[in-house]
């Protein structure tokens, strides 16, 4: 089979990329696979079996066991997976072993190309306490904050704690070294919550990153999360694909994120994205990354994290600058230089993404189960769905509970949010409890629409937690109606009903109807 | 007689009739409510069901999971349990604390026979590798707990039976 154009000047080239990952972001892998005529491979647990990501992949890998320990997370099993595949290429996706340096180098120490960072550059900024210094070094600003010496016995290692506790100031954040969506992050108001919130963070962080450090940092209210995309070759060159705002949250969980953000002017965001760009330099960085800011209400911004891995959120950045990020980082790994410089991107309208979870927004956000009896999602102009379920399958609490995201694309913040709107009025999932009610009340919520969007948003503006509208009487009257009608029992065989509207097979009844 | 309970624990008495369909009465929690210019048509596609108010007709998704019939309409979704004729009320079990999610316990934080005040956390679950407090929806005093940390817990399991206070 003749070479993909892409690939003819490439030193390296990839034809067949293993992922290692599941989900929304296996699919969306995928796709970029498919895009470039590069063979896909899919791992899955036994759990798994039937899911979206290996129907679309070439070739599936099951790999053996329950836990993730055994699977998604077991590094040497997915490379000997890898090379009895034949593949040339591992690419992580996100979270799993996608900030894990030992296992870049594992990969790349088996003759197979990785595609992210290097496993130096994913070590220094995957470390949140290394990160802090090495951005100390590069004059990026940082939150004011202190790490905690694990003592030989507890009394020291809570002695330690306090004292970092002390200088930091409260209200303070604890948050794992290892850390990522909020697992292992703790707000603590008041010193007396201080030590109960120091163990659940350890043992969350523990158990989700399998590293249980916890640092403190000063908790910053009201202020924005602001993130910069870069993309960086091995001939020198960093750009930046400008910001992502990301500040509505909950539970420290990414919720609404949109590009570009809607306060930042050309002169914050300039400033922001060489901020970035030398982050990115500083660690020799390659591949597509994520520069997370602070902006806080004076304007000053301050690092706070790298993410080197492709973001949950990068949609929303290829929206706004038509650069496919996954397209890509698989170019910039097979040896290829990027093919545009810093002066050829700019911003082109505005993009929302919104994550929808199986959870109770009514119930404090807790995660819902059940089957996905009914899924359709929205269509239109300048709708984009990334997901890793279809009707069928099952909100299940063993992974994340984010079902797929649904991005949309207009020429202005206003068309984007009334787009937004249109597609979750659209989008039906009748089996498990979603976020998507919630999801169109931010689209409404006027501070949303004036672009009033701090990390405290929810609480302020949710403070007594958000209530389901009340069941109308259209809908008890449709229920109703559907289990007289025992739709229930004869969904499958509809055309045969003999009551009111149903579809004939005599096609001359269909003539005779007038269409507009 | 369709006899339905809300989401808010309301209770619906539908009496549905004729060609095509239309309520003929609607009690909510006992009281007749007005009947409003409603039919319901069915649709020749799975899962959907057709609703003309004041002339307008809509297209509403359905779906019934156990006893549940799951609605989409109008952009927002509901879903509503189906009550059989002489089945006994909500839970059948006054005093029982059950499971809001599926999970693993991680901690116990109360004794049997402890005194707590509505707020006080009871137990740590963790579902999708993140930690949840169970905290108490009314004051009472603990009177079994069912579950001990390690054991895993569906949605709706009984995790404890808290009795009302009555020394207060």
């Amino acid at each position: 089979m003749a070479k993909p154009e892409w690939m003819k000047e490439a030193p390296k080239p990839i034809s067949s990329i293993l992922i290692a990952n599941r989900g929304e972001i296996a699919c969306r892998i995928i796709r970029a696979c498919q895009e470039m005529e590069i063979e896909a491979i899919a791992i899955q647990s036994a759990s798994d079996e039937g899911a979206l990501h290996t129907e679309l992949a070439d070739k599936v890998v099951t790999l053996l066991g329950d836990s993730l320990a055994e699977t998604y997370l077991n590094g040497e099993a997915i490379i000997d997976a890898a090379k009895s595949c034949g593949a040339d290429a591992i690419h992580p996706g996100y979270g799993f072993l996608s900030e894990r340096a030992e296992f870049a180098k594992s990969v790349t120490s088996s003759g197979l190309i990785w595609i992210g960072p290097s496993p130096e550059a994913i070590d220094s900024m995957g470390d949140k306490v290394t990160a802090r210094r090495r951005m100390e070094e590069a004059s990026v600003p940082v939150i004011p904050g202190r790490e905690i010496l694990i003592g030989i016995d507890e009394d020291s290692t809570i002695d330690s704690l306090v004292d970092a506790a002390t200088s930091v100031g409260y209200p303070l954040l604890l948050k794992a070294s290892a850390g990522g969506g909020g697992k292992g992050m703790r707000i603590v108001r008041e010193p007396k919550r201080l030590q109960q919130e120091f163990l659940a963070a350890q043992r969350e962080a523990e158990s989700a990153f399998g590293d249980g450090t916890v640092y403190v940092e000063r908790l910053l209210e009201n202020s924005r999360h602001i993130e910069v995309q870069i993309l960086a070759d091995n001939f020198g060159n960093t750009v930046h694909l400008f910001e992502r705002e990301c500040s509505i949250q909950r539970r420290h969980q990414k919720v609404v994120e949109e590009a570009p953000s809607p306060i930042l002017d050309e002169e914050t965001r300039s400033a922001m994205g060489k901020a970035a760009v030398s982050a990115a330099k500083e660690v020799a960085y390659s591949g597509a990354g994520t520069v997370e800011f602070l902006l806080s209400s004076d304007g000053s911004f301050f690092f706070l994290e790298m993410n080197t891995r492709l973001q949950v959120e990068h949609p929303v950045t290829e929206c706004i600058s038509g650069v496919d990020l996954v397209e890509q980082q698989i170019r910039v790994s097979s040896g290829l230089p990027l093919p545009f410089s810093q002066n050829d991107l700019s911003i082109r309208g505005h993009a929302i993404e919104v994550r929808i979870y199986a959870e109770d927004p009514s119930k404090g956000f807790l995660p819902a189960t059940g089957p996905l009896a009914v899924f359709i999602p929205p269509e239109g102009p300048g709708v984009r769905l990334d997901t890793g379920v279809r009707q069928g399958d099952e909100a299940r609490i063993d992974f994340d509970p984010m079902l797929a995201k649904l991005i949309v694309h207009g020429s202005n913040r206003g068309q984007a949010i009334r787009r937004m709107e249109r597609a979750l009025r659209t989008f039906v999932i009748l089996g498990a409890t979603t976020n998507i009610d919630f999801l169109i009340d931010i689209m409404q919520h006027e501070s949303f629409i004036s672009g009033d969007t701090t990390t405290n948003f929810i609480d302020l503006h949710f403070s007594d937690g958000w209530l389901s509208p009340q069941t109308e009487l259209s809908v008890a009257v449709l229920a109703a109606s559907a289990e007289q009608l025992g739709l229930h029992r004869n969904h499958l065989s509809s055309s045969t009903e003999e009551s009111g509207r149903t579809t004939s097979n005599d096609p001359f009844l269909i003539i005779s109807r007038s269409f507009p | 007689m369709v006899n339905l309970r809300d989401s808010e624990g309301r209770n619906w008495l539908i009496q549905i009739g004729g060609s095509p369909l239309v309520p003929i009465s609607i009690e909510l929690d006992g009281e007749k409510i007005e009947l409003e210019n409603i039919s319901i048509l069915p649709d020749s596609r799975s899962n959907r069901i057709i609703i003309k108010k004041n002339g307008i007709e809509k297209i509403a998704f359905c779906a019934k999971i156990g006893d549940k019939w799951w609605i989409h309409f109008d952009g927002n979704v509901s879903s509503v349990e189906v009550i059989e004729p002489g089945a006994s009320d909500v839970g059948g079990n006054e005093g029982a604390f059950s499971a809001p999610m599926p999970g693993k316990v991680l901690e116990v934080l109360i004794p049997v026979g402890a005194k707590v005040s509505e707020g006080q956390p009871l137990m740590v679950l963790e579902a999708m590798k993140m930690e949840h407090r169970i905290l108490a929806d009314r004051q009472g005093v603990v009177s079994a707990i069912h579950y001990s940390p390690g054991d895993q817990v569906d949605a709706g399991s009984v995790l404890l039976d808290l009795e009302s206070d009555k020394s207060n």
